[in-house]
């Protein structure tokens, strides 16, 4: 599946080396995702490290910083390269809020390297976790759940 | 807040806050650390090769221990084409990564390692530079402290300047596949 969506990706086209940023604005909607647990498929498949089911994986993940996305309606993945007035690039608090979140974007898409990089400058809705597909998949991994006894 | 309001206009104009930055925030800037041999070394890479730069540290177990091992991998496969490149940790955990011990563990991951370590100033100056956030998390009382990171891998110039990130969710082919866009093949 990984490699399936790497191939994707790399479908989008290859970069032009050197190539200034150029964006255009957008309005997207999708859920905030820990992309490396999506795409790596360590964690599962795609259907079960997104929603409520990885919400609690998706925080630590946010927290290491490893860099979120925002997975669109179309099922596009944009990495999420800055978040309003964080500044910091893919991480800080706004994106840890955002986690497992469905939320109306409106920033500037730049493509580079077959990847979609998306600034966003402004959530305009946030819909909160609208996925709602733990009792389908439990908690995912079951591990990022501490256990309180041990 | 100067940062904040330079990427406002950037986004209203559409074009990058600084014009030598191929993303539209501006990451990249000058650093003076020491490497494991107690060397100085600056973003400039001594015989000019290009470079993937890494915030980490060299015994984290999180995004790191895919990250670091995922340069290696790249390194080999450009230099498999006749593409010398450097692999360069920036540590975010100078307690734990020192002088005298992050060359150990870093040479398991690739012999070309690059550690480099500095003072909290020093270190900080290059954190702001490429817009990574260092955050201690908890301390494991096996490991000692974890730390929160930026994980953006940075592919540099010989010069150190940025030429395109790689998010480390990519597989080794992918990355080596945009790493080779940017450079051209020596000899």
């Amino acid at each position: 599946m990984r490699s399936l969506i790497l191939s994707a990706l790399a479908a989008m086209g290859l970069p032009l080396a050197g190539q200034a940023a150029e964006g255009t604005r957008i309005q997207v909607t999708g859920e905030i995702i820990d992309t490396w647990c999506y795409y790596s498929g360590v964690m599962g498949s795609p259907d079960a490290v997104v929603g409520s089911a990885h919400h609690t994986c998706a925080l630590w993940c946010s927290a290491g910083g490893i860099p979120v996305g925002l997975l669109a309606e179309d099922g596009t993945v944009y990495m999420v390269l800055k978040v309003g007035e964080d500044d910091q690039t893919a991480g800080g608090d706004t994106t840890l809020k955002l986690a497992a979140h469905t939320v109306e974007a409106d920033g500037m898409l730049y493509e580079r390297d077959g990847l979609n990089y998306l600034v966003v400058s402004d959530v305009v809705s946030d819909l909160d976790i609208t996925n709602q597909n733990h009792d389908d998949y439990g908690n995912v991994p079951p591990f990022s759940i501490p256990d309180p006894n041990k | 807040m100067i940062r904040a309001a330079l990427t406002a206009l950037a986004l209203v104009a559409g074009m990058p806050a600084a014009s030598q930055s191929p993303f539209p925030v501006d990451i990249g800037g000058p650093y003076t650390l020491l490497d494991q041999h107690g060397q100085v070394r600056t973003q400039a890479d001594p015989e000019g090769k290009h470079q993937l730069l890494f915030f980490g540290y060299a015994n984290c177990l999180n995004i790191c221990s895919a990250a670091l091992p995922l340069m290696a991998q790249v390194v080999d496969e450009l230099a498999a084409d006749g593409i010398d490149v450097t692999p360069v940790m920036i540590t975010v955990a100078p307690d734990q990564d020192q002088v005298d011990t992050m060359g150990a563990p870093l040479a398991e991951i690739h012999p070309d390692f690059i550690g480099l370590t500095g003072k909290e100033d020093t270190l900080q100056a290059a954190y702001d530079a490429f817009n990574v956030e260092v955050e201690a998390l908890f301390e494991d009382p096996e490991y000692g402290w974890i730390y929160s990171h930026g994980s953006f891998v940075h592919l540099l110039d010989g010069e150190g300047e940025l030429l395109t990130l790689l998010p480390p969710i990519l597989d080794v082919t992918q990355a080596t596949k945009i790493a080779k866009g940017y450079i051209t093949p020596q000899g």
